[in-house]
């Protein structure tokens, strides 16, 4: 068999049993000493936040180094000060943010009432939320309270999120909400 | 140089880490379940599972108590899988680290044998006959890596190391726990590679989390016959 790297990690990983009975020929002695091979051996390493909760472990991303670049393995980063290694069930499943065939790719539009998700285009998506955001908060903003006082708010919309954006982005997105008028802000870490 | 995992179940919170990082290092699908009222999922061990997190609620002195029991293969000392199957291509035994490793060629094994000659319940088969379990990632363990599930660990529960080392954890652990739950105990210490701690009964726990007297006190007759004949039958294939 001729394979480059990414097939042979597909052919001796991807196979429903994993490299344990995976074969790549009838003899077995290869086989036995490939099973001591890791998958990582020639991998890019890369390291990452995990985009879950709030608590922000490291993780480090193995990433194949000829052809696609795809993800070959995530895991905790052993180096990291906040875990050392550890993932939880969510994120040890990260991998699976890009190397998922369930993944969607393109934003999906459900219209009001209808029972079927379309494939829009970005454009379309972002043009599509700014109109209603500016929509709901103009028709429910108040410049004044019941006694008169100046407040400049809407509450017509609320904001949950988000814990995986960073200090910088946190100030940009607290910013532009604050500039809407919300009040209702609040961040899942939270809840 | 045996290595050996010690699972310190009191330390577990069930956050199943464990067993989708045995996933996500062995590239296996995920299993279509349904709910049926229970956090354990899935249901059991399957030929694509061979990390399962088993949760079980027990009335103990009147209060709920939530057992949870990372289950996965013991990599027994003396394995009845391996001394059943008699096919070192199909099922063999890492000198170096003692992990029992299965390959594809256990499809020419008779599974129902293998299967049920597990102290632990722990192999599967798939649809063509194939039977796999837990391999100890030993692929990770002979590049001076910790298989994915100790690695992954938040508490502390998964331990992995030298035999040695892992049964002196054991019994310090065992030692420290006693005082609050008296009935602690380590399971198997010298039949397997993966050491539990348990606070209770470990029939709460799992039906299988202890190898059954009756297969304690030895291997099967069928096996005990095919041990005794072994030097017999290895000079008949000469």
């Amino acid at each position: 068999m001729n394979l480059n790297r990414r097939e042979f990690i597909q052919v001796s990983g991807a196979t429903a049993a994993g490299l344990a009975v995976s074969t790549l020929g009838f003899d077995l002695k290869p086989v036995k000493s490939h099973a001591q091979m890791l998958k990582t051996k020639y991998a890019k390493e890369t390291t990452t936040i995990c985009c879950y909760c709030a608590v922000g472990c490291g993780a480090i991303v193995h990433t194949s180094k000829r052809g696609d670049g795809r993800v070959i393995n995530i895991e905790g980063d052993p180096d990291h000060v906040i875990n050392r290694g550890a993932l939880c069930s969510k994120g040890a499943s990260i991998k699976q943010l890009t190397e998922n065939e369930n993944r969607l790719t393109r934003p999906m539009y459900r219209a009001p009432y209808s029972t079927k998700w379309e494939e829009v285009s970005w454009d379309w998506a972002l043009e599509k939320i700014a109109e209603r955001v500016k929509k709901t908060r103009d028709d429910g903003f108040e410049k004044t309270n019941s006694k008169g006082q100046v407040v400049n708010r809407t509450t017509s919309i609320a904001s949950v999120g988000s814990a995986a954006m960073d200090n910088e982005e946190c100030w940009i997105y607290q910013a532009l909400l604050r500039s809407l008028g919300l009040v209702y802000i609040e961040h899942q870490a939270r809840i | 140089m045996a290595k050996a995992f010690f699972i310190d179940t009191t330390l577990c919170t069930a956050c199943r880490g464990c067993q989708v990082a045995c996933k996500q290092w062995h590239d296996l699908p995920a299993e279509i379940t349904t709910n049926r009222g229970t956090f354990q999922n899935p249901a059991d061990l399957t030929f694509s599972t061979y990390k399962l997190v088993r949760m079980t609620e027990e009335v103990i002195d009147k209060k709920l108590t939530w057992l949870f029991f990372p289950d996965q293969c013991r990599h027994c000392i003396e394995a009845p899988c391996l001394e059943t199957a008699e096919n070192s291509d199909a099922i063999y035994r890492d000198e170096d680290t003692g992990a029992i490793l299965y390959t594809i060629k256990t499809k020419e094994l008779d599974a129902e044998s293998i299967i049920s000659s597990c102290p632990y319940n722990i192999p599967r088969k798939a649809e063509d006959g194939t039977i796999s379990k837990c391999d100890m990632c030993n692929d990770r363990v002979h590049n001076g890596l910790k298989p994915a599930c100790v690695a992954t660990c938040p508490t502390g529960t998964m331990n992995f190391g030298e035999r040695e080392e892992m049964l002196a954890l054991g019994e310090k652990r065992l030692a420290e726990v006693k005082e609050k739950f008296p009935n602690a105990s380590l399971l198997d210490t010298d039949e397997v590679n993966v050491i539990y701690l348990v606070t209770h009964d470990s029939r709460l726990y799992h039906e299988y989390a202890m190898a059954p007297q009756s297969r304690k006190s030895g291997i099967s007759r069928k096996v005990a016959l095919r041990k005794m004949m072994k030097p017999f039958a290895s000079l008949m294939r000469v």
